[in-house]
C-alpha cells in the first residue's frame, strides 16, 4: 500500500494531546494501527474516541503531540490523507433537503479516485437503503445507513468509523459487522470505535481501551482476555473456612457447596497450595469476557456507558 | 471542488427565490404606486425624520432613491447575515461541517466556495431585482416626470450588491470565528444597525459623526445623485476591499481552528496553565 510505512503502520500517534480550554480531551495517546487490521477502539462516552478520530481527520487540532497516516502528517498533509480514508463520524449530520442520492453523489464528486457505482448500489442494497427520498424524511437507522454507504463506496485504504452499529437493527449490524470484515479481507485498514463491547470482540483484531483521555492498554481481543486476571472454578472434596483463599490479588467470587469461583490476577500458586490442601477434586477455567475487561478497567461507576 | 460548488448554489436556490420575489415586490409596489401617490408624497417631504433619515420624497428621483435604492442594501443585508453566518457556523452547528471536512478538500477552498456561492446568489438577487424595477419604471414612465431611465434604476439597484457583499463577509468572518451562529449572528446585526444608523443619523446628530467614516453606508448613494452622477467606483472599490479583507480573514481563522467545538477563539488548543505540550 503505497504511504504505509515500512512496518506496515497505516495509523499512528506520538504524545497525542488535545484540551478544549481547560477541559480534557486526550492526553499522551500513542496509538498504533497496522494495515489490514480492525481496530477497536474502547471507551464509555466522553473517553476520547472520537476526539481521537477527529484529530486525525483534522476536523481537530492537537494541542500536543503528532498524528500521521500513511506516514503523513494529519494536519500539513491533511487532504492527501483524506484521499484514502472513508469517515463515519460518531454524530452524524446531514443535509435534510438532499436526497439519500444527492448526497452520495456530492461526496462522490470529492472522491479523487471515483466511486464504482455498482458497489454503491450493492451497498444500498444490503443495507435496503431507499435513496430517493429527502434525508429530512430519513428514520435515525437510515440516516445511519446512508453515512455508512458514503464511508465505504469510494472502498478506502482506511475506515475511520465511529460508532458505526447506532441506531441500526440487528440484522443491519451485522452487515456494517460484514462489511468491516470484507474491508479487512481485502487489505484495508479500519478503525472501528465503540462501547459496543460485544460487536469489538467480534470484529476487532485488537483493541484499545480509553479511560478519561488516557489509552490504558492496546492488545489483542484474545491477550485481553487471556492475561488480565483469570476466572477459577474450584471444585474441592473439603469445604474450606471463610476466608482461605483470602490471599492478596485474588477475589472469591462465589461458592456453592464445595465449589468455589475465584478470579485471580496474582499469586497462583498460593491458590493452587490452598486447593490441594482442601483435596482439589476438579479445576476449571472460565473464559473472560471483554465486558468483564472493561468493567475491570472503568469500574462499575462508570461502567453504565458500556452495553 | 465543481461538485461542492453545485452542492452549495443548489444549496441556496430557494432563499435567492425567496429574496428575489420579496426585493421584487417591494421595488415594483413603490415605483407602481407613484404615479397614483405622488402629490401625497411631495406633502411629505417637509416631515423632519424624512429629513433626518435622508429621505427626499419632494422628487421622483429622491423617493424611489429613497424607499427602492437605499432599502436593497439594507434588506439585502439581512440576507447576508442570515447568509454569510449560516455558512460556516451554522453548519458548525448543525454538524454538517464535520462531513465535509472529512472530504480531500482544503479548508480555505471550502471557504472559497461558500463565498463564491454567495456572491452569486446576491448577484442573481440584485440583478433580477434591478430588472423588475427598471421593467416596472419602463411601464409607467409615461405617468412619471423624471429623467431616470430603466437604466439609471437597474444600475443603482445593482450598486447595492458590493455593500451586502461586504456584510455577507463580515458575517462569513463572524461565523468562522465566533464559538457560534447564534452570537456571530447578533454581532453582525449591531454592525449592519450601528452602520446604517451611523451614517443617516449623522446629520442628526453630531456626535455620530465619528461613526460616519467606519459604516459601510458611507460608500453607498442612495440619494438622487446615484441617478445623475451614476454609482461612484471608489466606492465600490472600498466596498470590495472591505469583503475582500474579511474573507481573507474568514480563511485564516478557519484555517486555524477546531471545528465542532464551538469555542471562543482564546480557548482553542490551549493547555492548562503549567502543561506544556511538544507540537507536531
Amino acid at each position: 500500500m503505497p504511504g504505509t510505512q515500512t512496518d506496515g503502520t497505516v495509523v499512528q500517534t506520538r504524545g497525542l494531546t488535545v484540551y478544549y480550554g481547560r477541559h480534557r480531551g486526550i492526553v499522551d495517546v500513542d496509538l498504533s494501527i497496522r494495515q489490514g487490521e480492525v481496530f477497536g477502539f474502547l471507551g464509555p462516552n466522553g473517553a476520547g474516541k472520537t476526539t481521537t478520530q477527529r484529530v486525525l481527520l483534522d476536523v481537530i487540532r492537537p494541542t500536543g503531540g503528532s498524528a500521521r497516516i500513511f506516514g503523513l502528517d494529519c494536519r500539513r498533509d491533511g487532504t492527501a490523507v483524506r484521499k484514502r480514508v472513508g469517515y463515519l463520524p460518531g454524530e452524524l449530520a446531514l443535509y435534510g433537503q438532499m436526497t439519500g442520492r444527492r448526497f452520495l453523489d456530492f461526496i462522490s464528486s470529492m472522491k479523487p479516485s471515483g466511486v464504482a457505482p455498482a458497489f454503491r448500489r450493492a451497498l444500498c442494497e444490503r443495507l435496503e437503503l431507499d435513496t430517493g427520498r429527502r434525508i429530512k424524511e430519513y428514520s435515525r437507522g437510515n440516516k445511519q445507513k446512508l453515512g455508512v454507504v458514503a464511508a465505504f463506496m469510494a472502498r478506502p485504504d482506511l475506515l475511520i468509523l465511529d460508532e458505526p452499529t447506532t441506531g441500526l437493527d440487528p440484522l443491519k449490524q451485522q452487515v456494517v459487522i460484514e462489511l468491516v470484515r470484507e474491508a479487512r479481507a481485502e487489505g484495508r485498514t479500519v478503525f472501528f470505535s465503540s462501547h459496543i463491547l460485544q460487536e469489538v470482540q467480534t470484529v476487532c483484531d485488537r483493541v484499545g481501551i480509553i479511560r478519561e483521555g488516557r489509552l490504558l492498554t492496546i492488545d489483542t481481543v484474545a491477550d485481553l482476555t487471556r492475561q488480565q486476571f483469570k476466572r477459577l472454578q474450584l471444585t474441592l472434596r473439603d469445604a474450606p473456612p471463610a476466608g482461605a483463599f483470602d490471599v492478596e490479588g485474588v477475589t472469591e467470587l462465589g461458592r456453592d457447596g464445595n465449589t468455589i469461583t475465584l478470579e485471580i490476577r496474582d499469586n497462583l500458586p498460593r491458590v493452587m497450595e490452598e486447593a490441594l490442601r482442601y483435596g482439589l477434586a476438579d479445576l476449571e477455567t472460565r473464559t473472560v469476557s471483554l465486558e468483564e475487561i472493561f468493567l475491570a478497567y472503568y469500574g462499575n461507576e462508570s461502567a453504565g456507558g458500556a452495553q | 471542488m465543481i461538485g461542492l460548488m453545485l452542492h452549495e448554489l443548489r444549496a441556496r436556490w430557494r432563499s435567492v427565490l425567496g429574496w428575489t420575489l420579496g426585493l421584487i415586490a417591494l421595488g415594483v409596489t413603490y415605483i407602481g404606486v407613484y404615479p397614483q401617490a405622488a402629490e401625497e408624497m411631495r406633502s411629505l417631504a417637509g416631515l423632519e425624520i424624512y429629513q433626518a433619515l435622508g429621505i427626499q420624497m419632494a422628487t421622483f428621483e429622491g423617493y424611489i432613491a429613497s424607499v427602492v435604492v437605499q432599502f436593497v442594501p439594507v434588506l439585502l443585508g439581512i440576507y447576508a447575515i442570515l447568509v454569510g453566518t449560516r455558512t460556516l457556523a451554522g453548519e458548525e452547528d448543525e454538524g454538517t461541517l464535520e462531513i465535509l471536512l472529512a472530504q480531500p478538500v482544503r479548508r480555505w477552498q471550502i471557504v472559497l466556495v461558500k463565498a463564491f456561492s454567495i456572491a452569486v446568489a446576491m448577484g442573481v438577487i440584485v440583478v433580477l431585482a434591478g430588472l423588475a424595477c427598471a421593467g416596472t419604471l419602463r411601464a409607467f414612465l409615461d405617468q412619471v416626470d423624471t429623467s431616470v431611465t430603466p437604466m439609471d434604476l437597474f444600475l443603482a439597484v445593482l450598486s447595492g450588491w458590493p455593500i451586502s457583499m461586504a456584510f455577507a463577509m463580515i458575517s462569513l468572518f463572524l461565523g468562522a470565528f465566533l464559538p457560534g451562529r447564534r452570537i456571530a449572528s447578533m454581532v453582525a446585526a449591531v454592525v449592519l444597525i450601528v452602520s446604517y444608523f451611523g451614517e443617516t443619523l449623522t446629520g442628526m446628530v453630531s456626535s455620530l459623526e465619528t461613526i460616519e467614516p467606519v459604516s459601510l453606508f458611507t460608500y453607498f448613494d442612495s440619494s438622487p445623485t446615484v441617478f445623475t452622477e451614476g454609482v461612484r467606483g471608489k466606492d465600490i472599490g472600498i466596498l470590495l476591499g472591505i469583503g475582500a479583507v474579511f474573507l481573507g480573514l474568514a480563511v485564516l481563522s478557519f484555517a486555524r481552528r477546531n471545528v465542532t467545538v464551538g469555542a471562543w477563539p482564546w480557548t482553542r488548543n490551549r493547555a492548562p496553565a503549567g502543561r506544556a505540550f511538544p507540537s507536531n
